[in-house]
């Protein structure tokens, strides 16, 4: 069946099975390796992406699912001149990332708290991940990361206020 | 080749239509988080998902009011509401603060994005943790089939473990419950492995309130992953309506949930485990259900 969504903002049309999951659509049929496939299951959150800007496993969707809304995948997250945005950075600057097969979950997990809340406590930090496993970092380094993005952001929400009031 | 067809209903009766359609075997998809595995392992499970998930009625959540007055009010939940959205009800936080809960401990934020009430019930696991919640609830099942609506009380509706009375081509719209009474509070507690994703190795949700003169004028109490059919815990909640809550009738109460849990499973593998863990997270529960202890988050394993 033809499959049509937005994909990271731009117009997607793929043909492709209906009993495929939307993670096997982004790998296999589309090319965005970016999306990892853990557990398969809906343990591990190596497969999340945004559906409508909710956080969600994609190996538990159904492509057909993804029809007509919009997916955003670790490809879609990225700064201004195509490198690392402020929450990538961090996570590389605070040590937040060893093998990396975690990383593209997590930073959407990131993603989708902050977009939420930007004053999160640690423990709000640690709710948001905790359907993200990660076994090489022990976390900390992780919220750590998520932690320092959300002040700078909330920085630079307080600049635009200033400059704009 | 496709195993199975995809199709998304529009409305309620597009969605029971598609379920009907004639030759066609067909599932329900009400979030998938469920179904997507269980396709994966049965190759022949249906010709044909039907995607309920974007039907907007199907994710209201309102209160009727009733003609009898505040008491007599209802909150209906569609059954594609997913966790994260009755998490985030005010008015479920605010009837039914124990549900909201339940749905909070459902798994992660991705599994709670995805997963639907509707799905748990339907699916009806064992350790479905919303099941425990809408029982104590006294909550109705709401089901629409091409004859008609139909409602089931959610204890009768499932029956045991991943077995319901979901007529074929019938279609779970709603859950509904009666607004409990001024003065109630409720708790829901879980054990788990840990604190996310863990399936439940017992739960526990009470519901109840006071008179005037400091007496148990009502409780409800339902431990969940504990007896195969999820049902309220008559001989204990007899136990203790009429009395005034201690310490000591708490205690006791745990004790005589034990001996009905006990009564319906015999002696099993895990009884050694179940029975001490359900006696103290009964008397926790009802701790925290009369004030006699501050904070039941504590009991949260």
């Amino acid at each position: 069946m033809k499959i049509e969504f937005t994909l990271n903002g731009h117009p997607a049309s793929v043909e492709a099975p209906a009993d495929i999951s939307l993670l096997h659509l982004l790998r296999d049929y589309i090319g965005l390796t970016g999306t990892k496939e853990g557990c398969g299951v809906g343990e591990c959150g190596a497969c999340s992406v945004l559906l409508d800007g909710q956080l969600v496993n994609s190996c538990l969707i159904l492509a057909p699912q993804a029809g007509g809304r919009e997916v955003v995948t670790i490809e879609g997250i990225r700064g201004a001149d195509g490198g690392p945005n402020d929450l990538q950075q961090n996570f590389i600057d605070h040590g937040a990332v060893q093998c990396g097969y975690c990383i593209p979950g997590m930073v959407l997990a990131g993603e989708a708290l902050l977009a939420k809340n930007l004053t999160p406590s640690r423990s709000d930090i640690r709710e948001a991940i905790a359907g993200n496993l990660c076994r090489c970092t022990g976390y900390q380094q992780i919220v750590d990361a998520i932690e320092i993005t959300a002040i700078d952001r909330r920085g630079e929400a307080r600049k635009t206020e200033v400059t704009h009031g | 080749m496709e195993r199975f067809s995809y199709v998304r209903a529009e409305s309620i009766p597009h969605a029971v239509t598609l379920l009907n359609t004639p030759g066609v075997r067909s599932r329900v998809l009400a979030g998938g988080t469920d179904l997507v595995l269980l396709a994966r392992e049965n190759h022949d499970l249906c010709d044909r998902v039907v995607d309920i998930t974007l039907v907007p009625e199907l994710h209201e959540i309102r209160r009727v009011q009733s003609a009898t007055g505040v008491a007599g009010d209802t909150v209906t939940i569609g059954a594609a509401a997913s966790f994260s959205e009755i998490t985030a009800s005010a008015l479920i936080r605010e009837t039914a603060p124990l549900l909201a809960e339940a749905c909070h401990s459902v798994g992660a934020t991705q599994i709670r994005n995805m997963g639907t009430l509707g799905g748990n019930v339907a699916n009806a696991a064992a350790c479905a943790d919303s099941l425990p919640a809408l029982v104590c609830l006294d909550a109705l099942a709401h089901v629409l089939t091409p004859s008609g609506h139909m409602a089931w009380p959610v204890a009768e509706f499932v029956t045991r473990p991943n077995r319901t009375q979901l007529p074929p081509g019938g279609l779970l719209t709603a859950l509904s419950y009666l607004v409990p009474a001024p003065g109630s509070r409720s708790v829901f507690l879980k054990l788990g492995r840990r604190n996310a994703m863990a399936i439940s190795r017992l739960t526990v949700a009470a519901l109840g309130r006071m008179d005037e003169q400091g007496c148990i004028a009502e409780i409800r109490l339902v431990p969940g992953s504990a007896t195969p059919h999820i049902h309220r815990f008559a001989r204990t909640e007899a136990h203790m309506l009429g009395h005034e809550p201690t310490a000591a009738l708490c205690e006791e109460a745990g004790q005589v949930a034990v001996a009905e849990m006990s009564e319906i499973t015999g002696k099993r593998w895990s009884s050694e485990f179940k029975e001490p863990a359900l006696q103290a997270m009964v008397t926790r529960a009802l701790l925290s259900l009369f004030g006699l202890i501050a904070n039941h988050e504590e009991a949260h394993a």
